[in-house]
């Protein structure tokens, strides 16, 4: 069975004179360079598989006792060159195994060493790896917040159903264990992380576990108070506006706002807003310089309050 | 809302998760779950709860394997984390500005 034969001291960049404290140094570099970890989300599939030969590497080289037997087979092997294991070497393929079980490393590794041992020791050879977690944003609308429900959402290429758990909330990061990618050499599978985003409403603005919602007045109605018809998530709700009501005034509507994780619910704030008619029709033009005459405050400076 | 064609998903949705089940997920055991805690750089909920954010794994997860492969200390794989934590953060934010622009 001939397998790609893998030059442990090229891939580390050392010399086949190297001493453990070089080949240390090498590996320390090298991941420090091509960890999966430190790469931004889209390196991360390469170099996770640089990575994996490094680690490779390493392993046999630190190792006295399996550098010692990859050295022997002589220094005339490049990389890339079929290999035909020397008989004698542990590995046999287990009936009924599949070519590419053989956990993290390549075959040729396998072919020298044989399937590793199931031990996890410390910094040595792991038999499974687990699968990568995958990393998702799930955008949801403030009617969801309010709403719950699930939510479909398509995930490297699978469909996944995710019932949205009650006091979500932007920023949220939603668990699903075992839901990330497959581990290799049947290692158990990564999670999915959902990073939940709250897309903006056109009407209510979110805040914390309120929600706000503007409140445009007419000054009369600012002035004089107001029974004022609201539309809210939970239907219409009539509004008592009292007189001398400010624009930034908030009127609040007790447990109308989001669901929070406790079983209550947050507050739904009216922030008021005094608009004045654009087109006034003559009889009210005539009303507001009726009411300018009588106005106290001098009428060539700015309001005060 | 029925589902032609997706599965149903069979799995708890968390938004938190406790010691024991952190402990699980990560592969750690909980006496060295307890020492990071107690160290601050595994954060409860709030203060001595015993919930922690779901992203958690992920971060411990990712802790542990930068300590294992490079040997950097728990501490200084926690200042690791924060720091690619807010990189990836940045990031995300530079591309959604672009794309609005």
């Amino acid at each position: 069975m001939a397998v790609k034969f893998r030059d442990y001291y090229e891939v580390l960049g050392v010399p086949r004179t190297a001493t453990a404290e070089e080949i240390r140094r090498a590996y320390r570099r090298l991941a420090r360079q091509y960890h999966p970890d430190l790469q931004p989300p889209a390196e991360r599939a390469r170099a996770a598989e640089r990575f994996k030969e490094i680690t490779e590497a390493y392993e046999v080289l630190r190792d006295p006792e399996k550098r010692a037997r990859y050295d022997a087979l002589g220094e005339h092997w490049k990389g890339g060159m079929d290999f035909t294991p020397p008989p004698g070497t542990a590995w046999t393929r287990a009936p009924g195994a599949a070519a590419e079980d053989f956990g993290p490393f390549s075959e040729f590794f396998a072919a020298l060493f044989g399937r590793p041992a199931g031990d996890r020791r410390r910094g040595g050879v792991r038999v499974t790896f687990p699968g990568s977690d995958v990393v998702a944003e799930l955008p949801v609308t403030v009617d969801e917040l309010l709403r719950g429900g699930r939510r479909r959402l398509v995930v490297n290429g699978r469909t996944v159903e995710v019932e949205l758990p009650r006091g979500v909330r932007d920023g949220t990061v939603l668990r699903l264990p075992g839901q990330g990618e497959p581990g290799p050499g049947g290692g158990p599978p990564g999670d999915l992380y959902l990073h939940v985003r709250v897309l903006p409403h056109p009407r209510y603005r979110v805040v914390g576990d309120d929600l706000e919602v503007d409140l445009p007045l007419w000054p009369w109605q600012a002035v004089l108070g107001a029974d004022v018809t609201l539309e809210t998530p939970d239907g219409p709700v009539t509004l008592k506006v009292p007189p001398g009501t400010q624009t930034g005034g908030r009127l609040r509507l007790r447990g109308r706002g989001l669901p929070r994780a406790d079983g209550g619910r947050g507050d739904l704030y009216a922030v008021v807003r005094v608009v004045i008619p654009e087109r006034p029709s003559p009889a009210e033009r005539a009303a507001w310089e009726e009411l300018r005459r009588r106005a106290t405050a001098p009428a060539d400076r700015p309001a005060e309050v | 809302m029925g589902g032609e064609g997706a599965p149903r998903a069979e799995f708890p949705v968390q938004a938190s998760v406790t010691a024991a089940e952190l402990a699980e997920a990560v592969g750690v055991g909980p006496t060295l779950l307890a020492r990071l805690v107690r160290l601050g750089l595994v954060e409860p909920l709030a203060p001595g709860a015993d919930a922690f954010p779901a992203s958690t794994v992920g971060r411990l997860r990712r802790m542990l394997r930068l300590h294992r492969d490079l040997g950097v200390n728990f501490t200084g794989a926690a200042i690791v984390v924060d720091l690619l934590e807010r990189l990836e953060r940045l990031e995300a934010e530079l591309a959604r500005l672009r794309r609005s622009a």
